[in-house]
């Protein structure tokens, strides 16, 4: 009998208690951010969408290759002699067209191993976190500057150029006496 | 064809339609949800009669009570997990044979019985005077009705601990 | 009431389909209210913000979720028993809605002004225990007929201590009238049946706290009786995925959440005009001080729907509180603590009424 009603006390008491506590959380200011009209502020450090400053790429493929996932495609023409690539913020000098280079960020992991080996420091990640879309095929971004008909005439003067040595190698034999000079310093 | 008829056709066709069902449909659940509606008809004539309480009483136990507790028997004695529950035709001859006796009866009663016409009036509440009828007139009967339910609960209670 | 004065212009028919369908006009606002109410109080009791998009602080959420679900496939699943699975829910609704005749919203509106009002309401939800069944029995469903089963087992194991609470008001006051009930608790607070009603003396001290007791009785089998938390094994999210609708979608599942709600309102309803003096103001009314006669019902109304909503809040209030209670907690807490108290309580009022 006396465990019938202290069984009684604290059902009765223990709901009150909990329902003094849901009670009191009414009041509590609530921790949901209105996400499309409040964002948090993002960390320094955050890593989200990469981006490739193009001016400062010199084609090295380094990124490319440190890529875990292969996310990062890479094509580059060299240079004809007399084209001036101008240099990047560093001071290197560019000798290479980049005529491609995509980044499927579908793919991309964010683990940022691209950004160390950068020579340049031209690809890196930003704070930019919203970049859904309706089609798979414009989660590929292409990063170039060249336009098509530039990336056409970059590959066609490099063929050229290369058919030309091809010829100049082929043709005239005579004049290569030149051949055993020493190796310069 | 006032309210009140219509109210009335109104069960009558629940009552005697789902009565007409719940003895040819072969299907147990239907046969019990189709005396659900039966019942329910009759709570309707009997409150259209005046009787409020004796259809409220119907409506609280056999819609409320017993017939959940059919469906229940319905549902747990068959394999739950399958929908057709089906009864057959037995025993035709001698089930036909008690039918037409009780029909029998039944027609010669309501034929030889002179039914008196009442003058339609919204009835009084029955309530007040069947308790005080229940508490002073019967009030033996209803003591030891009282008892008889308490001894089969008892013993439900009994048999349930075994 | 209201059917006598519609009739008296308008012939007998019409009076009664339009009477009839007038709870229609307060059940489908409020069950739209109700779903956005109980989901702004659960986010707020969970430090959340609940629905905030449509409309101001989400006000329009739930008239929006009804569009979506009015356009919504009817759905019956294949091996489902057709003809019950498409009853099921207007069942359920009819059951709900027929209680909704003999609440009395206010002195000049009660749908039907029966002597055995309450008992009317106990009888009618049995049918709404006959739809629940037939939902997850047709449903071929087994998580769907567990509920169902669950359900139908508790509603009718909690309909006894509600009624034992029930005749020991009728002990009291002597009628089972819900209009003459909510009149006899008028003009005073303290007249209503949870502070001992019109009794006086001595009486009434030791009254008070029975009456109490028998609030909570009642409250919490009403709550048992409408499947929520702590009582909503019947519906168990975790475990039955949501009991007897779980195969129900569109239209059929509104239905079934309207009578959810509805149902909700109900009791709350029954609880007010049996407990907390029925529409009556606690204060009187500003009708009656100004000398505006037809304010007064309205004004009553409005008392009625606060009185219901603020039970209907509670409702919530424990449902975000409190675990559910387990199949067998849920039979000790109705036949070992529920029955034997309300029956004492029973007893004790009786002797004083006979005292």
């Amino acid at each position: 009998m006396k465990q019938y009603i202290s069984n009684i006390y604290s059902a009765l008491a223990t709901v009150f208690i909990g329902m003094k506590i849901t009670f009191k959380h009414l009041f509590v200011p609530a921790v949901t951010i209105q996400y499309p009209d409040v964002r948090v502020t993002l960390p320094g450090r955050v890593r989200n969408r990469l981006y490739v400053n193009m001016d400062d790429c010199i084609g090295c493929d380094q990124c490319a290759r440190a890529c875990p996932v292969d996310c990062i495609s890479i094509e580059t023409v060299k240079s004809v002699p007399g084209e001036d690539l101008g240099k990047t913020s560093n001071g290197k000098k560019k000798a290479l067209w980049v005529t491609k280079f995509d980044i499927d960020i579908a793919k991309c992991c964010y683990c940022q191993l691209c950004v160390f080996p950068c020579p340049t420091e031209c690809i890196y990640m930003t704070d930019v976190y919203e970049f859904s879309e309706f089609e798979r095929e414009n989660l590929v971004y292409s990063y170039i500057t060249l336009t098509k008909d530039e990336v056409l005439e970059k590959k066609a003067n490099f063929e050229k150029f290369e058919a030309e040595k091809a010829a100049q190698k082929a043709a005239p034999k005579p004049p290569a006496p030149e051949k055993p000079a020493p190796p310069q310093a | 064809m006032n309210l009140y008829d219509i109210i009335f056709y109104l069960f009558a066709i629940i009552t005697i339609v789902s009565a007409t069902f719940v003895v040819f449909t072969k299907n147990i659940v239907y046969a019990a949800y189709n005396l659900l509606l039966t019942l329910f008809g009759i709570a309707g004539l009997y409150v259209l009669l005046g009787a409020d309480f004796i259809g409220i009483v119907q409506l609280i136990i056999y819609v409320g009570g017993i017939l959940i507790l059919i469906l229940f028997g319905v549902m747990l004695t068959n394999k739950i997990t399958d929908v057709p529950i089906k009864s057959g035709v037995l025993q035709v001859i001698p089930a036909s044979i008690g039918v037409g006796m009780l029909a029998g009866i039944l027609i010669l009663i309501v034929t030889n019985i002179s039914w008196r016409n009442m003058e339609l009036t919204v009835p009084e509440s029955t309530i007040g005077s069947l308790g005080m009828l229940l508490m002073n007139e019967y009030i033996l009967i209803f003591e030891l009705l009282g008892m008889l339910l308490l001894i089969a609960l008892i013993g439900a209670a009994n048999i349930a601990r075994k | 009431m209201i059917f006598d004065y519609i009739s008296s212009f308008l012939g007998a028919i019409p009076a009664a389909v339009i009477a009839g369908l007038v709870p229609m006009v307060f059940i489908i606002p409020f069950a739209l209210f109700a779903v956005y109410w109980e989901r702004k109080v659960s986010a707020h009791m969970q430090d959340r913000l609940g629905p905030m998009r449509v409309g101001y602080h989400g006000f329009l959420q739930t008239i929006a979720d009804i569009l979506k679900l009015i356009q919504k496939e009817d759905i019956v699943a294949s091996a489902a028993d057709k003809p019950l699975f498409n009853i099921a829910p207007v069942l359920t609704f009819t059951g709900s809605y027929a209680a909704f005749a003999a609440i009395p919203f206010s002195s000049a509106y009660i749908g039907a002004n029966i002597d055995l009002g309450v008992l009317y309401i106990i009888g009618v939800s049995g049918l709404v225990v006959a739809g629940l069944l037939m939902a997850g029995w047709a449903s071929n469903n087994k998580y769907s007929l567990l509920g169902a089963m669950r359900s139908a087992a508790q509603i009718v194991s909690y309909e006894i201590p509600t009624v034992i609470v029930i005749l020991t008001l009728f002990s009291m006051v002597g009628t089972l009238n819900l209009y003459e009930l909510s009149e006899l608790q008028s003009s005073n607070m303290f007249n209503w049946m949870i502070f001992g009603g019109t009794v006086t003396g001595w009486k009434k001290i030791v009254l008070i706290p029975l009456m109490f007791a028998a609030f909570l009785i009642i409250y919490l089998t009403t709550l048992a009786e409408v499947n929520r938390t702590p009582f909503d094994i019947p519906e168990a999210e975790s475990e039955l995925v949501s009991g007897y609708h779980t195969e129900y979608s569109g239209m059929k599942f509104a239905m079934f959440f309207l009578a959810e709600y509805a149902n909700m309102f109900a009791v709350s309803a029954i609880v007010t005009s049996l407990f907390l003096g029925g529409y009556h103001s606690p204060f009187g009314y500003l009708g009656n001080t100004i000398g505006i006669t037809w304010l007064v019902p309205i004004e009553q109304f409005f008392w009625f729907a606060f009185k219901g909503i603020a039970l209907v809040t509670v409702q919530m209030w424990l449902r975000w509180t409190l675990p559910r209670l387990r199949v067998d907690q849920l039979m000790v807490v109705c036949w070992k603590y529920l029955i034997p108290l309300s029956f004492l309580i029973f007893l004790i009022v009786s002797l004083l009424m006979v005292l």
